[in-house]
């Protein structure tokens, strides 16, 4: 039973990247660790990690787009912001019962699937990664400005404070439940993948051309890609929500969907754990520089690091932390034999 | 001995991941017109742009008149002397005829002065459409003006990829006309699926086969050789 | 009709505006195939290198020459060590181009701080002239002549030299052009720093027009570019220009008599353009 589950699981791991079984050990081992990690450090580090796990969501919905459909979303943080800021207004107007929650996920739910419709029909008409880029960066800054204009609900650029629900205020439950939220996400995710929707997208990301030609309406799987990212990206921005008791239009600025951008890039695009990988990465980056900022003030500038990162991995790492670990594994070891 | 204008050598090259041409020689001498045939994706084509240096070279050996231009960038091996008529006949749609031959001089001398208006009484055709786009030009005048724009230079070797495909037949004839007086002045590489205007064109023939060059010699034997043309051309097959 | 002729004025100035950033960022695109997302970002540094000049020469003209050179090495060093990397690579294009558009604003931000700074129009284009019986900025007139002066500058380039004629045939065909002998890079270098010279002198124009340069000015004028490209057809100088003129009248029209919808009326037009005619009111069909 347990043996079947565990041949089951690594065949989901194992299907379309390449790792060997030692993984299984290294993965238990950090679940472990995860697990313990509030019981053996302070509240900052629980914080730092519970908007890991949260971030790591948002860069996972990212990672759908644009490591398996292709797709260059520049909107994409008006999801997020749209989720956090609906789960704000909705606890702040309306208070913070169990139902309200309910309420706000499904808010934010609806929200996101109209949205990426809207998106969608836009943005993919022109059918090209550039026009995909420039039509939906300019979504999503009309969004933020939306959002900037419109005071009553949003209080603009001061920012919305509001309460959350009982059982998320202890730091350390929180803490578990966006540990759960990221792995039912990433387990949820990699099911679609599999999906044969998920398997023709990979099919669009290598070739439309071939994809078109073998009578597939790309234009349409590509838009179920956007719904599914941007639900999941949604609901990403409610927990955000939960971590921080706070909404501005920083959430909704092009800025936050390069944060989202960056984490895939160097983590490794295309495979959905290098988004959590690479927001571990860029987090503890940001947290260690900032840091620093004792030692010199120029440390206070994360966005030079962030946008220096950002090129030279392009430049130089492009398959990012996850594939130059994979490229070192294969020059060790040799790969495993399939079942 | 004749030392040969061009020379490959095991050429080998790659189109992204997809290793199209695997070894192909051949020498081409000073004055001759060689064809290059073989079947779709025999790697003819690509043969012609590694030459050029458009695409990445994986090994072997390009030499134009003794120097090696392997690894050049596609302008320099250009300005060395290799002339180029692509396949689909690209001439610039947003330029006039005259730009178009303007942009191709790559001098400015008497002699290329000389040779284009050789080249316009070569072509009539485009010395009447010679303020027009190019957008506007038919296939036919569309192929004599990419031909036209090499003959203006002085040109060591000239490529020409498949200058009759789409054409219809009245307007191949007249492009064979044309390159039989090409032959004359220069020296040719030709790749043509047509093969009696190959067999008039051409001196020597090469055949390409998954990338390889597998068989060469003088295209008057090829003519007679039905089993030979069955075998790598399927003709009439 | 008073207020009709001077939204008219405004709104062309506004187009020239656009037209200067949105020049640069078609033919870059049409030709090289790079979408440059730091392309609002030489706006950016022209609006500060003509702000900071100025505050120590006192000089507007000096400020928007030190503007354009500096929008011109920025963009020769960008395409140089960033860009060309990178050819053919579509997507790392516009990664490597959005993380030197973060560094940049950054370092902007950095030295000239976060507040957005005090931009004064030259004395001689303060005034007022009156048209018809209305009076009318200046600086506005000088705006709309900078304008057309750009787009007569530019539609001789492409026409009547050699550089437009390579430019025109690279947008067809950059690999043909360089068998033809033409070191096609060299060209794209050109036309890469030039372009941005050219948003670099918006910026520079820009901010004695509102008043003010801050950090945040290059992204908001580079959507209106991209939206100008978008409607107009990527690639098309017409199609810019056009594109420029639309959204410039539409964004003073719509501001005046309907304020609520002036957020959202570049993105409904882009939308209904894009429905309409998906290659842009210019677009080359399959280009």
């Amino acid at each position: 039973m347990l043996a079947s589950l565990q041949s089951r699981l690594y065949d989901l791991v194992r299907r379309d990247t390449f790792l060997p079984r030692f993984h299984f050990l290294a993965i238990g081992l950090l679940g472990i660790m995860l697990l313990l990690l509030p019981q053996l450090t302070g509240l900052v580090l629980v914080g730092l990690f519970t908007r890991i796990f949260v971030l790591a969501v948002f860069g996972m919905s990212y990672d759908l787009l644009r490591g398996y459909a292709g797709i260059i979303n520049l909107g994409h943080a008006l999801f997020f912001g749209g989720g956090t800021y609906i789960a704000g207004i909705v606890f702040a107007n309306y208070g913070t019962s169990p139902t309200m929650l309910g309420l706000a996920v499904l808010g934010t739910t609806a929200y996101a699937m109209l949205a990426a419709l809207l998106m969608g029909k836009i943005a993919f008409r022109r059918g090209n990664v550039v026009a995909c880029a420039m039509i939906t960066l300019a979504l999503g800054e009309i969004v933020r400005q939306i959002a900037e204009s419109w005071r009553a609900v949003t209080h603009g650029a001061d920012g919305l404070t509001f309460p959350i629900p009982m059982m998320f205020r202890d730091r350390v439950a929180l803490y578990y439940y966006a540990l759960a939220f990221m792995v039912i996400m990433m387990l949820a995710l990699r099911q679609f993948i599999m999906s044969p929707t998920g398997r023709v997208l990979l099919a669009i990301r290598e070739n439309e051309q071939r994809a078109i030609f073998l009578g597939y309406n790309t234009a349409s799987y590509k838009l179920v890609a956007l719904q599914v990212a941007g639900v999941v990206c949604g609901w990403s921005g409610v927990m955000f929500a939960l971590t921080s008791r706070f909404a501005n239009t920083e959430l909704l600025t092009v800025q936050q969907t390069l944060n989202a951008l960056l984490v895939t890039i160097v983590g490794g695009t295309g495979t959905l754990y290098g988004a959590i990988v690479g927001t571990a990465f860029v987090q503890l980056a940001q947290h260690t520089l900032l840091g620093l900022r004792g030692v010199h003030l120029i440390f206070e500038r994360w966005l030079l690091f962030f946008g220096a990162i950002y090129v030279f991995v392009v430049l130089f790492m492009p398959t990012g932390i996850v594939g130059l670990y994979q490229r070192l594994i294969s020059h060790w070891l040799k790969p495993v034999k399939p079942r | 001995m004749v030392k040969p204008v061009l020379k490959l050598e095991n050429l080998s090259s790659f189109i992204g991941a997809f290793h199209i041409v695997q070894g192909v020689s051949l020498d081409v001498f000073p004055g001759e017109a060689v064809v290059i045939l073989g079947r779709n994706g025999a790697g003819k084509t690509t043969t012609l742009r590694t030459i050029m240096g458009l695409l990445r070279v994986a090994g072997g050996v390009i030499e134009l008149a003794g120097e090696t231009i392997l690894g050049l960038p596609a302008h320099q091996v250009a300005r060395r002397g290799v002339g180029y008529v692509p396949e689909d006949c690209i001439v610039f749609n947003f330029l006039t005829v005259k730009e178009n031959l303007q942009i191709a001089m790559r001098k400015a001398d008497k002699e290329t002065y000389a040779r284009q208006s050789y080249a316009l009484d070569l072509f009539p055709d485009l010395k009447k459409a010679y303020s027009r786009y190019a957008a506007t030009l038919s296939g036919g005048q569309r192929q004599m003006l990419a031909i036209a724009r090499v003959l203006q230079n002085d040109n060591k070797i000239i490529l020409i990829d498949e200058p009759s495909k789409g054409l219809a037949p009245i307007i191949v004839e007249r492009v064979g006309e044309a390159l039989i007086t090409m032959k004359n002045s220069c020296t040719l590489i030709l790749v043509e699926q047509n093969f009696p205007l190959a067999c008039a064109v051409g001196d020597r023939y090469y055949i390409l086969n998954g990338g390889r060059s597998v068989h060469s010699g003088h295209v008057t034997e090829l003519a007679n050789d039905v089993q030979l043309q069955n075998r790598f051309l399927s003709i009439g097959a | 009709m008073d207020t009709f002729l001077i939204l008219l004025v405004n709104g062309l100035a506004d187009a020239s505006l656009i037209f200067l950033m949105a020049a640069g960022l078609s033919i870059i695109l049409g030709m090289m195939g790079v979408l440059n997302f730091a392309h609002g970002t030489m706006f950016l540094w022209g609006g500060y290198t003509s702000v900071w000049i100025m505050a120590r020469t006192g000089s507007f003209w000096l400020g928007a020459l030190g503007a354009v050179a500096v929008g011109a090495l920025m963009g020769l060093v960008f395409e140089r060590l960033f860009v060309r990397p990178a050819y053919g690579k579509v997507t790392a294009q516009i990664l490597i181009t959005l993380g030197l558009m973060i560094v940049f604003t950054d370092l902007a931000r950095l030295l000239w701080g976060a507040t957005p700074l005090p931009a004064l129009r030259p004395a001689v284009l303060d005034g007022m002239v009156a048209v018809g019986g209305v009076r009318i900025a200046e600086y506005r007139i000088f705006l709309i002549i900078i304008g057309v002066l750009v787009a007569i500058g530019i539609h001789a380039l492409i026409n009547r030299t050699r550089i437009g004629m390579v430019m025109r045939a690279g947008v067809q065909s950059p690999e043909m052009v360089q068998a033809l002998g033409i070191d096609i890079s060299r060209y794209f270098t050109l036309v890469f720093a030039g372009g941005a010279a050219l948003a670099a002198l918006g910026g520079a124009l820009y901010v004695p027009l509102v008043g003010s340069v801050w950090s945040g000015m290059g992204m908001e004028n580079q959507i209106l570019a991209f939206i100008v490209v978008v409607v107009g057809g990527m690639g098309s100088f017409i199609g810019t220009a056009a594109g420029s003129l639309l959204l410039g009248l539409m964004g003073t029209f719509v501001a005046w008599f309907f304020p609520p919808a002036a957020v959202v009326a570049n993105v409904l037009l882009m939308a209904v353009v894009l429905v309409w005619k998906p290659a842009g009111l210019f677009g080359l069909e399959g280009k």
